[in-house]
């Protein structure tokens, strides 16, 4: 047992610590270094456990009842296959059951883009990755004990690639520990997909991307995913903008068993902009938990998120939002907006936007809905001859395409599109 | 949004070291000895006669409450209390029982004149004798608007007006611990039946301790011709006051009730942690509204009252109505939320704030709407501004039971910071368990919209007015649903509302 380990621990926090001591070696043996940082976020996690809606951050999301269930750490033989790209220019980055595939006609510039996988890098003792092993940052501690694989991407200085870099990382069944570093330079545009998919295999994954930006650059970065009903998920995305940085994030969320989705953002330079665009279609038994925190640490920065979340079924869904205003922040403008349509009586949907403001002259704001369809608008429909049923998906295509519209290139605009209109075909 | 000179002139004039109210009382107190123990409660219930029954209950909170844990979930900062520091019980000496307002210390009197609180002169204008002569309930008393008022100061209750008034109507009013020995069976069925003996830390530490407070009875089919009121003085130094008000309003009944309070200025800290229960039957409807103005600590942010409230209501009956209305501007913390249970049939819970903090104050306050029965509806509306170097939050929960069908809740929450050194926070949790439910929640802080001062401006304002109309409306929405009485005073409070000099 180790030092200051809990004394009672949940079926999952045991084999989580089990499979450490088990994957310790395997990992060493591959020469993946990071032995310290992987002993000091184990040790943290077998300090703090799970957290419990004790912890503030985790009110709606106890994981000591929600994820009982870890799946095997033994990655079965996946067979080496990539999804189709979304767009057929694509550079398609693949991680698939923790291994890094590329494939081999794949071609770009060196001059604009670096890409290496991660293992090369973790075999190599300058390594490193950051280290915050917070109480309740229990996304970190397992990631970075079991991180084995990602890519890491810089997009160098004035560069404005136009090709789409799509990073894939797909589980079937098993466990997988993933992290993608991207730094982007001066002046440079790019826009990066990263595609989280799998079958309905038990899994067990956990995701952080860690996004750098230098001044001027602009990111636009969307995040798709479609697990399966058994996969378990823990994701955390974190940014630092610079000055005039504009970092346009979308999130399309359609399936899974348990996912966390964390995203971290900090407005460090002047001028930086952040916005979020995030779609949640919750089917079945899923518990999804969403938690943002947008810092905004310099002046004249703005942001706004916009959430929307349909839940059905026995789904329960949670969005934790937190604008954070410091003291020399000021003129900032931020807003932040979560509308929530539930649609069955066992769906549940917990709401919690929270303003943190220390500066004078700013323009905040939050608002969140909670409802179900509305009434006059179903009967406008449906007196038009329209039946209830298709009268319904309409108004819930509507609530979702507003977002994806807003899109400025169009090919990618279509593909989103299509993709969640397959989704809605299927749950409604 | 920046304020404008006015507006910041007419909130440093309640500012800290502007506290009208921290004279002291010099008179001579009966206390109980420092600390808390077995024998302390024991004391306390011997003290108000209290039925052995009522003891037992005391004990078992006191046992509950070693057990629990000081909650420290608020974004509040404070030194470790020390809870063996304080008086429980702190009483004029030989004013714990008394026949008739004459028999009140002189100084008791006085004090509460210049609180503006006039015991005597209020009943001579009513037309009302004497407490304990009889007296006819007529036109006058309406004509004048009477209030009814329970002083109480430190632990126990001086004295109750107009009781005999109300009783002709089957109104009971009067101190708790006189109802606990009175009416011993009503107080036995509701009393801890909205806030349970064991509900939360300071409910526990306030169930064991508690020594005054109002205990209101209004009976089947009565609309209560006036407004009742209490109010609260703490003088005595290193004091606790430990208020408990229980308001029952039976089915078809209403009444509408005021409370108040203030406290010497002191450099240490005293504490005040009551518990409110309020039960509406059927039909019924309670209003309740609140001006708190403990003492706030001084500029460097020495002293004040800490303020640890639970209040709850519980809309028992279908189509009850429960509204909360508070103006918070004392106490150095305050730790507050005053909440609906809404269990009957179509039955409403508002909650009207405005709460203002200056000089080093801390609030975190808000309300919970538990929305529970069938078509029920809840309406919040609170204003916070925060200006010197205090920390102003509002958190808030609205819950929507699965079988709640068609609740219905719309929050509204708007801060103000003047100066660049406080902060305002927003912390709500909505929480829908059904599909029928419909919420809505909106939260700003921000500056005047341009459209509204050009809007304003165009019509013959200059700047500085449109502002002040703009930022007038900006808590009237809640000055408007105070009662007559305390609008004036909270107008006078806030300082925010510049009606006058807009013309």
């Amino acid at each position: 047992m180790i030092a200051g380990q809990k004394t009672i621990l949940t079926q999952a926090e045991a084999k989580i610590i089990d499979n450490f001591a088990v994957l310790k070696g395997e990992m060493a043996q591959r020469g993946l270094l990071l032995e310290a940082a992987r002993k000091a976020a184990m040790d943290s996690f077998c300090k703090n456990g799970f957290p419990s809606k004790q912890m503030e951050s985790w009110h709606y999301t106890d994981m000591r009842t929600k994820l009982i269930h870890i799946a095997s750490c033994n990655n079965t033989k996946a067979d080496r296959l990539l999804a189709f790209p979304l767009l057929p220019n694509n550079i398609v980055l693949g991680l698939i059951n923790g291994q890094a595939v590329v494939s081999p006609e794949m071609k770009w510039k060196k001059e604009m883009l670096c890409a290496t996988p991660l293992d090369k890098l973790l075999t190599n003792s300058q390594a490193e990755l950051p280290q915050d092993f917070a109480d309740d940052n229990v996304i970190a501690q397992i990631n970075t004990a079991f991180v084995s694989n990602g890519w890491k991407l810089d997009i160098l200085e004035n560069v404005s690639l136009d090709k789409i870099i799509e990073l894939q990382n797909i589980q079937n069944g098993g466990q997988s520990h993933v992290r993608f570093p991207v730094t982007v330079g001066k002046n440079a545009n790019v826009t990066i997909i990263e595609r989280q998919s799998g079958n309905n295999e038990d899994s067990f994954i956990s995701s952080v991307s860690n996004l750098d930006t230098a001044e001027g650059s602009q990111v636009l970065w969307i995040i798709i995913r479609e697990r399966g009903l058994m996969s378990s998920e823990l994701n955390q995305f974190n940014a630092q903008l610079g000055k005039n940085v504009v970092l346009k994030l979308y999130v399309i969320h359609t399936g899974s068993h348990f996912l966390r989705q964390e995203i971290n953002v900090n407005l460090n330079g002047i001028g930086a902009d952040f916005q979020l665009r995030e779609i949640n279609l919750l089917s079945g038994k899923t518990h999804t938990d969403t938690t943002m925190v947008v810092r905004h640490l310099a002046e004249n920065t703005t942001s706004k998120e916009i959430i929307r979340n349909v839940a059905m079924d026995r789904a329960c869904g949670v969005f934790q939002g937190i604008i954070q205003v410091v003291k020399e922040a000021k003129k900032t403008d931020a807003h932040m907006v979560c509308n929530s349509l539930i649609l069955s009586d066992k769906a549940e949907f917990y709401t919690k936007p929270q303003l943190e403001i220390f500066a004078e002259d700013v323009s905040c704001g939050h608002g969140a809905t909670v409802s179900e369809i509305d009434h006059d608008q179903l009967f406008y429909l449906m007196a038009r001859g329209i039946p209830e049923v298709k009268a319904r998906a309409i108004l819930v295509e509507a609530f979702f395409r507003e977002l994806i519209e807003e899109l400025d290139k169009e090919k990618l605009r279509k593909v989103l599109w299509r993709l969640l209109d397959e989704c809605l075909q299927a749950h409604i | 949004m920046p304020a404008t000179q006015e507006t910041i002139r007419q909130v440093r004039k309640i500012d800290v070291d502007q506290y009208k109210y921290g004279f002291e009382t010099k008179i001579e107190t009966e206390k109980a000895p420092k600390g808390l123990n077995k024998e302390i409660i024991r004391f306390i219930s011997r003290q108000k006669q209290e039925p052995e029954w009522m003891l037992e209950w005391r004990l078992q909170a006191y046992h509950r409450w070693l057990q629990m844990q000081e909650p420290r979930w608020a974004r509040l900062s404070y030194d470790e209390i020390d809870f063996q520091d304080y008086y429980y019980y702190a009483a004029p000496k030989n004013q714990t029982w008394l026949k008739s307002l004459d028999e009140v210390d002189s100084e008791i009197l006085a004090t509460y004149q210049k609180l503006g609180i006039p015991l005597k002169e209020q009943e001579i204008l009513a037309g009302v004798r004497k407490q304990n002569e009889a007296s006819e309930l007529d036109d006058s008393l309406y004509a004048s608007g009477g209030v009814a008022v329970d002083a109480v100061f430190d632990s126990v209750s001086i004295v109750t007006t107009f009781k005999k008034e109300l009783a002709r109507l089957g109104i009971i009013f009067c101190s708790i611990s006189e109802a606990i020995r009175e009416h011993s069976e009503l107080v036995k069925k509701y009393l801890g039946s909205v806030v349970p003996r064991a509900d939360n830390f300071y409910a526990a530490l306030n169930s064991a301790v508690f020594t005054d407070g109002s205990f209101i009875y209004v009976p089947k089919d009565i609309r209560c011709p006036m407004e009742l009121s209490t109010y609260f003085r703490i003088n005595e130094r290193n004091t606790g006051q430990f208020e408990r008000t229980l308001i029952i309003v039976d089915e078809g009944s209403y009444v509408s009730y005021l409370e108040g309070c203030t406290a010497p200025q002191r450099d240490e800290n005293q504490i005040h942690a009551a518990v409110v229960e309020l039960v509406a039957l059927k039909n019924s409807e309670i209003k309740y509204s609140t001006v708190q103005n403990w003492y706030p600590g001084d500029k460097e942010g020495r002293g004040g009252v800490y303020n640890f409230v639970t209040k709850r209501g519980d809309c028992r009956g279908d189509h009850s109505k429960i509204s909360w209305t508070q103006v918070e501007t004392g106490s150095a913390i305050t730790w507050k939320y005053p909440s609906c249970l809404l269990r009957g049939d179509s039955s409403r819970g508002e909650f009207y704030s405005i709460a203002v903090s200056n000089g080093h104050q801390q609030i975190d306050s808000g309300t919970k709407m538990i929305h529970l029965g069938k078509n029920t509806s809840s309406r919040v509306v609170s204003k916070g501004i925060s200006a010197g170097f205090s920390d102003n939050t509002y958190r808030g929960q609205v819950m929507a039971h699965r079988r709640a069908a068609n609740a219905r809740n719309f929050t509204q929450c708007d801060s103000l910071l003047i100066g660049n050194n406080c902060g305002a926070h927003t912390i709500p949790y909505i929480e829908a368990k059904n599909a029928t439910a419909q919420f809505e929640h909106e939260a700003t802080t921000s500056k005047i919209s341009e459209d509204h001062l050009f809007y304003v401006m165009q019509r013959g304002l200059l700047k500085e007015e449109a502002i002040a109309l703009i930022v007038n409306g900006f808590v009237k929405e809640v000055i408007q649903v105070l009662p007559m009485e305390f609008s004036v005073e909270a107008q006078k409070l806030i300082g925010i509302s510049l009606e006058g000099s807009v013309g």
